[in-house]
């Protein structure tokens, strides 16, 4: 009887993973027969939706930058490019993908070093991301928790134990801002692409404002989201050289 | 001998009569201040002579001009005359000087005396009294003067829709006896909310004569702007100031025009409000900006290219309206068309008192891949104020065919090489959403969680401490469980009396233990008596009704095994009632 209940439970879940999959890559391979046949402005159409319905893929991404490549604007293969390179399996051959895009680009823009602080937070963004950096702050409590609990019932002591708890309760609290505050960088700030030929930079989210500088095709900026909502429309962005300004939301995609 | 004593009395009688015939010249001495008008226009410049007039002036101090109520000082415009004649066969001289001022705010002032300083003798001018009159009182014919000049802004159209010209004509208005040799307008005129043109105007105006309240005048048209206002509302332009050179033919000969006869004005027209209307709503059609009429072309040059080389889409837009504000149509390009910067090259004619022109935007395009491309066809609309509504010209579909140079060949296989491969099997999907994580209500749960644990551990240990270290609060958590385990025995007991033990044991100790008594020695009174500190008589009464029961059972005649049964639910019963108040 359990084993008929644990079969139908089984085939229930495998249904249903499958069919969660199924569609996105139903569409993608219908999207790679197109691509294939050199169609791809029809296969982009496809590619964007899959990308509507949330579910992506490196593949996904890497495909749309080839079929951008040719049929768009370079900016905008090198925003699929650069998602790309977020995934594992695909960052390779997106990174080299860039390479070649970036030197079609007519102008370059100069990029100022970004500072350590900065460099390691983007680090713990990509790398362990603002979860991997709470378990790490999880784990130390349990750990505190645990080396009180040993002491309190007489399991475990030795000397310096108050110490030691003392210190690893300082260092979880820290490591638990530095979560948030991670988290709170990757939700307040984000890369973006200019995908058309030039944008103007404006010193106010105004046409009639004074022009900062402007930015070409293939830039890559940095937008920030939360002084971006004082104004519809328009976005404020950090150039790579450290200008600061507004541009209009409609020719920048946010990776 | 010589007499000394006539020589000086003559001396002296000489001195005498010189200083005599001073004080009688300086009594000569008059001093006049006069306007030259009384009735002054807002905005209108009037002059101040004061006149000193003497036989014999060695000295004039000129006076100083304070601030005047009603009048403006041109500071910089202040001249000085000086006149030689006989009068009565004897000389005379007078010395005038002229300040200039622009008149301000209507109402009726005082310009009050000044001091001026002759000789060394002070004499001082009369107050006078003048009115400054509000200019817009000619044009309703209520003056109570006709001013001799004046000039206005005469707009075209006082009702004009957003983007529509209005034609401004600056008119100077003159009496006959008025003569004007030349005029400069002053530079810097505002039309705020108006994009302004000037128009092409006569190097000399001509006048024709017209008669305003029953004053006949000459009208000279001096300038014309057009205007194109850029919003909607109520606009108002701010007045245009000009200066004129004029000559009055019958007044007597001006002394500060070298006998010229010429006099400096400063003019300046009302401030006109013009109300603007909005354009009404255009659906279907993409609008140029174009207010007027006009005609629209669009062309591709060259119609077939190579890949990457670059194409031009010209848009023509030619005729008469608000050339300089009609904006580049946004066309909707096929995404391997590449949009390059746009070019915008405009011609402005001025002629007829109408602003018109050619304006040619060109974009710049390049195929990034060989096909044949359309660039869709699309309506464009201009607003026409002479029919009140758009005019939409439908600009039909462009057609490029772009092919790759195979001159081109080696070096896109050398330099631009691509060798990226698209990914064509499964992949591994993922979702997008993402969440902050202080949003996230398990991220919370899960950081509380070991602290929970340990809020739980902490009760554990105090608990067992104070189990291990009060002895009374011990025996009372101990109590029931002893009691209950007392009351085990006593159940299927044969022997009455032993059963009765049990559950007096059973009564004692817990009642012991949960007061904290001693566990011997206390007589079933005093246990009866420490728990009626605790809970109500009537089970203190029934504890030491059944305590004093299994006292003496050895001695009760009809005693029985149900008896003991129903004696040991009653102690249970007594116990957890205990247990709960004490």
């Amino acid at each position: 009887m359990s084993l008929i209940f644990k079969s139908i439970l089984f085939s229930f879940f495998m249904v249903m993973g499958v069919q969660a999959q199924q569609s996105p890559q139903l569409l993608f391979d219908e999207a790679n027969t197109l691509l294939e046949k050199n169609q791809f402005a029809d296969a982009m159409n496809i590619y964007r939706q899959i990308e509507k319905s949330q579910q992506v893929s490196g593949a996904l991404f890497l495909n749309m930058g080839i079929s951008a490549t040719q049929v768009d604007s370079l900016g905008l293969a090198k925003y699929y490019f650069l998602k790309s390179t977020m995934f594992e399996t695909t960052s390779e051959s997106a990174t080299e993908a860039i390479e070649y895009v970036e030197s079609q680009f007519s102008r370059q823009s100069a990029t100022l070093p970004k500072l350590p602080w900065d460099k390691a937070v983007d680090w713990l963004k990509d790398g362990p991301s603002a979860f991997g950096v709470f378990f790490i702050s999880f784990g130390l409590l349990v750990l505190v928790v645990g080396f009180v609990l040993l002491k309190w019932f007489n399991i475990f002591n030795f000397k310096k134990l108050n110490t030691v708890v003392s210190s690893l309760s300082i260092t979880c609290i820290l490591i638990l801002i530095l979560a948030f505050y991670v988290d709170y960088v990757d939700q307040r700030y984000s890369e973006a692409v200019i995908i058309t030929t030039e944008v103007q930079v404006k010193q106010k989210a105004d046409e009639s404002a004074d022009l900062v500088s402007l930015g070409y095709e293939g830039y890559s900026i940095t937008v920030d989201h939360k002084i971006s909502k004082e104004a519809s429309g328009w976005i404020y962005i950090r150039l790579g050289n450290g200008q600061f300004g507004w541009i209009k939301s409609s020719g920048v995609k946010i990776l | 001998m010589i007499k000394t004593g006539n020589h000086i009395g003559f001396i002296y009688s000489l001195f005498l009569s010189l200083f005599l015939f001073a004080s009688v010249h300086s009594q000569d001495i008059t001093v006049n201040a006069s306007l030259t008008e009384t009735n002054i226009f807002s905005g209108e410049a009037v002059r101040l002579d004061v006149k000193v007039t003497g036989q014999s002036i060695n000295s004039i101090d000129r006076p100083g001009m304070p601030n005047i109520d009603g009048l403006r000082w041109l500071s910089g415009s202040t001249s000085t005359a000086q006149n030689f004649s006989y009068v009565n066969g004897r000389p005379s001289v007078s010395y005038t000087y002229g300040y200039q001022f622009i008149a301000q705010a209507p109402g009726t002032y005082i310009f009050p005396a000044l001091e001026i300083s002759v000789n060394g003798a002070n004499y001082s001018t009369k107050e006078l009294s003048f009115k400054v009159l509000d200019p817009k009182t000619i044009d309703s014919g209520d003056a109570e003067r006709s001013p001799d000049i004046y000039v206005r802004l005469e707009p075209s159209n006082a009702n004009p829709v957003v983007g529509e010209q209005v034609t401004a004509d600056i008119v100077l208005y003159f009496k006959s006896e008025v003569e004007v040799s030349s005029y400069n307008a002053s530079p810097g005129w505002k039309a705020e909310g108006f994009w302004k043109e000037e128009l092409e105007n006569r190097q000399q105006a001509s006048a024709t004569s017209t008669i305003i309240n029953g004053v006949r005048y000459q009208r000279a048209l001096l300038l014309q702007y057009a205007i194109f206002p850029t919003k909607s509302g109520k606009l108002t332009l701010s007045p245009y100031e000009l200066i004129v050179q004029v000559r009055q033919r019958n007044r007597r000969r001006d002394i500060f025009s070298f006998g010229l006869g010429q006099e400096r004005k400063e003019l300046a027209t009302l401030p006109v409000t013009i109300n603007v209307s909005p354009l009404p709503e255009l659906s279907n059609a993409m609008f140029s900006g174009g207010v007027g009429n006009f005609s629209i072309t669009r062309s591709i040059n060259p119609k077939k290219a190579y890949v990457g080389e670059s194409v031009e889409v010209t848009t023509t837009i030619t005729g008469q309206g608000n050339i300089p504000l009609i904006v580049k149509p946004d066309y909707e390009y096929p995404e391997t068309l590449e949009l390059y910067n746009p070019q915008e090259n405009s011609t402005i004619t001025r002629a007829n008192r109408q602003i018109g022109g050619t304006k040619i935007f060109t974009d710049i395009l390049i195929a990034r891949n060989e096909g044949t491309f359309e660039i869709p066809e699309t309506n464009i609309a201009f607003y026409s104020p002479s029919r009140k509504r758009y005019n939409t010209i439908k600009l039909p579909t462009l057609t490029l065919e772009a092919e790759r140079d195979p001159r081109s060949a080696v070096l896109s296989d050398t330099e631009l090489r691509f060798n990226v491969k698209p990914i064509t099997g499964l992949a591994n999907w993922v979702s997008t959403k993402k969440e902050p994580l202080q949003t996230q209500r398990w991220i919370w749960w899960l950081f509380a969680s070991p602290l929970l644990v340990l809020g739980v551990a902490f009760g554990w240990k105090t608990y067992q401490d104070k189990m291990n270290s009060d002895t009374a609060f011990s025996r009372s958590q101990k109590a029931k469980d002893k009691a209950f385990g007392e009351l085990k025995k006593a159940e299927g007991q044969t022997d009455l009396k032993i059963g009765y033990n049990h559950i007096q044991k059973a009564l004692n100790q817990f009642i012991s233990d949960k007061l904290n008594l001693p566990l011997a020695g206390l007589s079933n009174q005093q246990l009866a008596d420490a728990l009626k500190e605790h809970v109500a008589d009537v089970t203190s009464e029934e504890v030491k009704r059944l305590l004093d029961k299994c006292d003496t059972i050895a001695y009760a005649p009809n005693a029985s095994i149900e008896g003991l049964e129903l004696d040991i639910q009653k102690a249970q019963e007594l116990i957890k009632q205990i247990g709960k108040l004490v």
